[in-house]
């Protein structure tokens, strides 16, 4: 259809605003990189890529940015893993009522918030007299206070992100699961292949788009994680072992207002998940090209 | 031959016992710290410090509620934290329909390239742009006050995408049905397209909605009155004045979760059918 008025009504305020909001922040952001930025200075000074450099010798940046790396692919691969199972597990039980519970008790820690949850974790299960110890206690490992540790607490953050984070992932890949006629797998398993076999090499490639979308939402997500490190580790953990780059930007830009420079870190962010998705968006055309 | 592999399928069947007691099992450890934090608030906190991973309280007490309630404005972050997410939920559902609409119906210059534009937002991250959103926030002087929250987000890039992919389905010769009828651009969105696109605007109301009620990055940036505050700030605000207070702590922690658990029950259907749809998409 053609009404140039009406889409003149609808698209330039639209514009406008996603100009206002999305691209000029963007711009905005980049060029504050460039400045000793501050908001309560009078005069901001010119730093040229002087930030830039800063960043490549700034140990807590490289630090930052392999634990967000670490952490968003090993709670991705682990996610993916786990809930692909689950999801498929869940559609070979014959009671739909069944079905619909335990994907509604898998997705309830999603819905509440991650704030909650966090808080949860961090005095019930993490704390030195929480569950965590009293778990390994029975098997005589002694009590730890796991927020002055380096590796475990990162371990923690993502056992919580799983936790936290399962359900979604479980409702999406059982639409997939569900929706691959039931003669394909049957034929399958007339030809000799096993549950795993049929799973792999069947049912995935028929819900290639499904596990596409939701690989790339998932891995979007998790590398900009900022609440749970945000509670778990608000200034980085022990010798900053915890430290992402999402809470290395909130504390460089409002814990200690070095704005410019928490600009340069927010582009190479922006750079890493980028390159994420370009990578990611490669894969997944080789591995489910053939659709 | 075939008989042996016909019998190996049934077995795989037959395995759902196993698999629901391990589904059961599973099912219990994950829902173990929620039953936990609303038990723990009911505790005593002389109870708590005398062993905290108890499940069941000694002795039932509701001072964790109390002191909530008087320590901390709970009523005051419910009303902002509903305010931001209803404003926010019902405009983005009518921006990212009217632009769907839009972009999947009419013939206009340019329609290509702002597509793709719109579609480059979405590779945006949120975090990277924070700063400068603040500075905004600032300099429109909506700083420390709700509609810091809701101003800059009024249109969502995804929400835009997935009204556009529903919308193109919608057959056209409805729509010009209706134009043949003398109806303008805003009666066939009104009275053709919204009514064949209600599961994509549960699906986009849902997404918009978690994300509001969730969101703890923003609230944390704009916000600096603890009146002002919304649920997720104000519980990390209370957490961190009042650590000793595990009690009352988890009895904000509750009531924060309550509403969304509940309301996610009463519509679980809905819920999980607007989710799965966005998926397939």
């Amino acid at each position: 259809m053609k009404n140039n008025r009406f889409v003149a009504l609808v698209m330039i305020p639209s514009v406008l605003y996603m100009f206002l909001f999305v691209v000029f922040p963007v711009v905005y952001g980049l060029g504050i990189s460039f400045f000793n930025y501050n908001p309560a200075n009078t005069h901001n000074t010119f730093l040229g890529i002087e930030n830039y450099i800063r960043m490549f010798h700034d140990d807590t940046f490289w630090l930052a940015l392999k634990n967000t790396i670490f952490f968003g692919i090993v709670a991705l691969v682990l996610n993916l893993i786990i809930t692909l199972f689950l999801a498929e597990i869940i559609s070979v039980i014959p009671s739909k009522r069944l079905k619909t519970l335990f994907r509604t008790i898998l997705f309830i820690p999603c819905i509440a918030p991650v704030v909650g949850t966090s808080m949860i974790w961090k005095h019930g299960i993490v704390a030195t007299d929480g569950m965590l110890n009293a778990f390994l206690k029975l098997f005589g490992i002694s009590p730890h206070n796991w927020y002055l540790t380096q590796g475990p607490l990162l371990i923690i953050i993502i056992v919580y992100t799983l936790w936290a984070d399962l359900g979604y992932n479980v409702v999406l890949f059982s639409a997939g699961v569900e929706n691959v006629p039931k003669e394909f797998e049957e034929a399958a398993a007339i030809d000799g292949a096993g549950p795993l076999q049929r799973f792999l090499y069947i049912k995935l490639p028929l819900m290639g788009r499904t596990f596409a979308f939701v690989a790339v939402m998932t891995m979007a997500d998790y590398f900009q994680m900022f609440t749970q490190f945000n509670i778990f580790a608000a200034n980085g953990g022990r010798n900053n072992s915890a430290m992402v780059l999402t809470n290395y930007i909130y504390r460089t830009s409002f814990s200690n207002f070095d704005m410019g420079y928490a600009s340069a870190l927010s582009a190479g962010l922006f750079v890493v998940v980028f390159a994420v998705a370009m990578i990611q968006n490669r894969l997944m055309r080789i591995e489910w090209g053939y659709e | 031959m075939r008989k042996k592999k016909e019998k190996e399928v049934i077995t795989y069947k037959k395995h759902h016992y196993v698999i629901i007691v391990f589904l059961s099992i599973f099912s219990l450890i994950m829902m173990y710290p929620m039953g936990w934090t609303m038990m723990t608030a009911f505790k005593t906190n002389a109870d708590i410090r005398l062993n905290r991973t108890k499940f069941f309280p000694r002795e039932w007490s509701i001072d964790g509620f109390i002191t909530a309630f008087e320590k901390a404005p709970i009523e005051k972050w419910f009303i902002n934290s509903v305010f931001v997410t209803v404003v926010v939920t019902v405009a983005v559902i009518i921006t990212s329909t009217l632009i769907g609409y839009v972009f999947a119906k009419y013939e206009f210059k340019g329609k290509k390239a702002l597509f793709l534009l719109l579609l480059a937002t979405m590779m945006i991250p949120g975090q990277v742009t924070m700063i400068p959103r603040y500075l905004l926030v600032q300099n429109l002087h909506l700083f420390n006050t709700k509609w810091a929250l809701v101003v800059p987000n009024l249109i969502g890039v995804f929400s835009v995408y997935l009204a556009k992919q529903f919308i193109e389905d919608v057959p056209n010769s409805l729509c010009e049905a209706a134009k043949m009828d003398g109806a303008g651009p805003f009666r066939i969105y009104w009275s053709v397209i919204l009514p064949n696109i209600k599961p994509a605007i549960g699906s986009i109301g849902i997404f918009t909605a978690m994300r509001q009620w969730n969101d703890y990055l923003n609230p944390l940036l704009m916000l600096n009155d603890i009146d002002r505050m919304t649920l997720p700030l104000g519980l990390v605000m209370f957490d961190s004045q009042r650590s000793v207070d595990l009690s009352a702590t988890m009895a904000v922690a509750t009531m924060i979760m309550l509403p969304m658990i509940l309301i996610f029950l009463m519509f679980q259907k809905q819920f999980i059918k607007g989710l799965t749809m966005s998926g397939i998409k």
